[in-house]
């Protein structure tokens, strides 16, 4: 893959940090945005803005379809069975709340169990806090291990038939391990639980196929993706979509509305009241269609090289301890890591006045930092404009931060 | 290169912080979280006669938590609480002399909300 010449579709990296190249390397917390998505948002607004499915005028036909095309296309994108599975969200948190707030607090009772990892973001953890609060269920925890199959025992030995729900990452947003999805939802379903997934951090890199992976919803954010903010999915199984009710209610999720009483529209506009971001489902939509033009399959297979070359040069500094899979190839998208005798946020400052861009802090994952014993660590996430140059600018700005923090 | 904050003088400080560590018997103790970053700093304050006679922090924080916390307790250290009631954070960020990113500033006033809540505490148990 070119990167230099993918560099140049970012109109970002003409942006200069602190005099330097701007090396970014959050992009488990955002990706950059190429000028095609860019393009997309501004030409609907300029061109096609008119609300979806209202209106018999020609624009407001116009912005239906463009919004219906981006659907088919994210659902061709994750091989959902049908375009209806596909329900836009503003993000995955929206879409795990989404779950929580339907499916799972009008089914779970008190003696049910709902099941997640240690290692999950707040917003695959909180919302269950919520959900076990409100139905009396009880949340338990899945210890994640340092390998795919320790991970997977450790889910043989909490599953039982009490477990009604169970929520994990697809790809750790802080160690990069993938999850087993597809026999964890064997596990779970077989003892008649529901599956939810957070793909927020798997679905920008590698091929993700809804179908196989077996589960109940699919969460994922479009701004991870090269989308933009204020978009996202949830994928709900068909078979779900008649049971499970509204998530909010208003116009456009309506079949019919007498003074005191409704009945609601076929999904899955029954799940997507009031006017949606179609802008940004737009851009969304362009943002599917550069990364299929590139494949996922070789975004995989460059990001491989850049994050096996980043472990390695990483592992020379003594200081650096990096957290997650020791086997580098079970590792997605990033490299988390801490510092001895220098913390997170100085090192990150440091490296910013070199124009290297890393997330510093718990990153949305405090028990999981608790578990470690460390009040903050560094994460450098990567994406199909990375390469190993980048690596070395990072590597460089660190040895300067250790000269400087001593 | 913009590593200003970092200057040699400070990092002195942050190496070597003064009124580290805990006081036995503290007439307040506060633990201030920094819930973007996981910072934690526990200020120590003893005060006898309304006069700052001891003053510690702890914890685990950046350099630039330490030394503003180092800072603020050698510039409180002795003094009336009367006279450290009005600590802002516009004296805060004088005392400390950076040119600090919007980010970076929750680090220095960790301390300071520290400092605010010990002064509350200690004037509600006067009462």
């Amino acid at each position: 893959m070119g990167t230099e010449a993918l560099k140049k579709d970012f109109p970002i990296f003409k942006v200069k940090i602190n005099n330097h190249p701007l090396i970014y390397l959050d992009n488990a917390a955002t990706t950059q945005k190429p000028k095609k998505v860019l393009q997309a948002i501004s030409n609907f607004y300029s061109y096609s803005n008119a609300n979806v499915h209202r209106g018999v005028h020609t624009l407001s036909e116009e912005a239906s379809e463009m919004y219906d095309e981006a659907r088919r296309k994210i659902a061709r994108f994750i091989n959902a069975s049908h375009e209806s599975e596909v329900i836009f969200t503003s993000g995955a948190t929206d879409s795990l709340n989404f779950v929580a707030s339907t499916w799972a607090r009008n089914n779970l009772k008190p003696g049910d169990v709902i099941l997640v990892t240690d290692a999950e973001h707040h917003s695959n953890l909180v919302p269950w806090q919520i959900v076990a609060q409100q139905t009396g269920a009880e949340l338990d925890f899945v210890e994640v291990g340092e390998t795919q199959e320790i991970t997977l025992n450790n889910f043989k030995n909490k599953i039982s038939e009490k477990v009604k729900l169970a929520a994990f990452f697809h790809c750790s947003n802080v160690l990069g391990a993938m999850l087993p999805v597809r026999e964890i939802s064997k596990l779970v379903k077989n003892n008649g639980g529901i599956v939810v997934v957070d793909g927020a951090q798997a679905v920008p890199h590698v091929p993700v196929n809804v179908q196989n992976l077996d589960c109940d919803f699919y969460a994922f954010s479009g701004h991870k993706m090269l989308g933009p903010m204020g978009t996202g999915v949830l994928w709900m199984k068909r078979d779900l979509l008649d049971k499970v009710e509204p998530y909010r209610y208003g116009g456009g999720m309506i079949d019919l509305v007498e003074m005191k009483h409704s009945t609601w529209a076929d999904p899955p506009e029954k799940f997507e009241a009031g006017t949606p971001n179609v802008a940004g489902i737009f851009g969304l939509g362009a943002a599917v269609d550069y990364l299929t033009e590139i494949g996922m399959e070789n975004i995989m297979k460059h990001e491989r090289e850049v994050i096996n070359y980043a472990a390695s040069e990483l592992s020379k500094f003594e200081r650096v301890k990096i957290l997650g899979p020791k086997d580098v190839n079970e590792r997605y998208g990033m490299i988390t890591f801490y510092t001895e005798g220098a913390h997170a946020h100085d090192v990150a400052t440091v490296l910013n006045s070199y124009g290297v861009a890393v997330r510093s802090g718990h990153h949305c994952t405090m028990p999981l930092h608790k578990k470690y014993d460390i009040p903050a660590s560094l994460r450098a996430s990567f994406y199909i404009y990375n390469n190993k140059d980048d690596v070395d600018v990072l590597t460089g700005a660190l040895k300067k931060a250790f000269e400087i923090l001593g | 290169m913009d590593n200003e904050i970092y200057k040699e003088e400070l990092m002195d400080v942050y190496r070597n912080p003064l009124n580290k560590g805990k006081l036995d018997n503290p007439s307040v103790s506060i633990l201030e979280r920094n819930p973007m970053c996981g910072d934690e700093i526990n200020l120590q304050l003893s005060i006898k006669d309304g006069v700052v006679s001891d003053v510690k922090f702890d914890g685990s924080a950046c350099a630039i938590s330490i030394i503003s916390s180092s800072l603020v307790t050698e510039d409180i250290l002795g003094k009336k609480v009367n006279e450290i009631r009005d600590y802002d954070r516009q004296k805060l960020l004088d005392l400390v002399g950076l040119n600090l990113s919007t980010s970076r500033v929750k680090c220095a006033t960790l301390v300071l909300t520290a400092l605010q809540k010990a002064i509350k505490q200690y004037d509600s148990g006067k009462k």
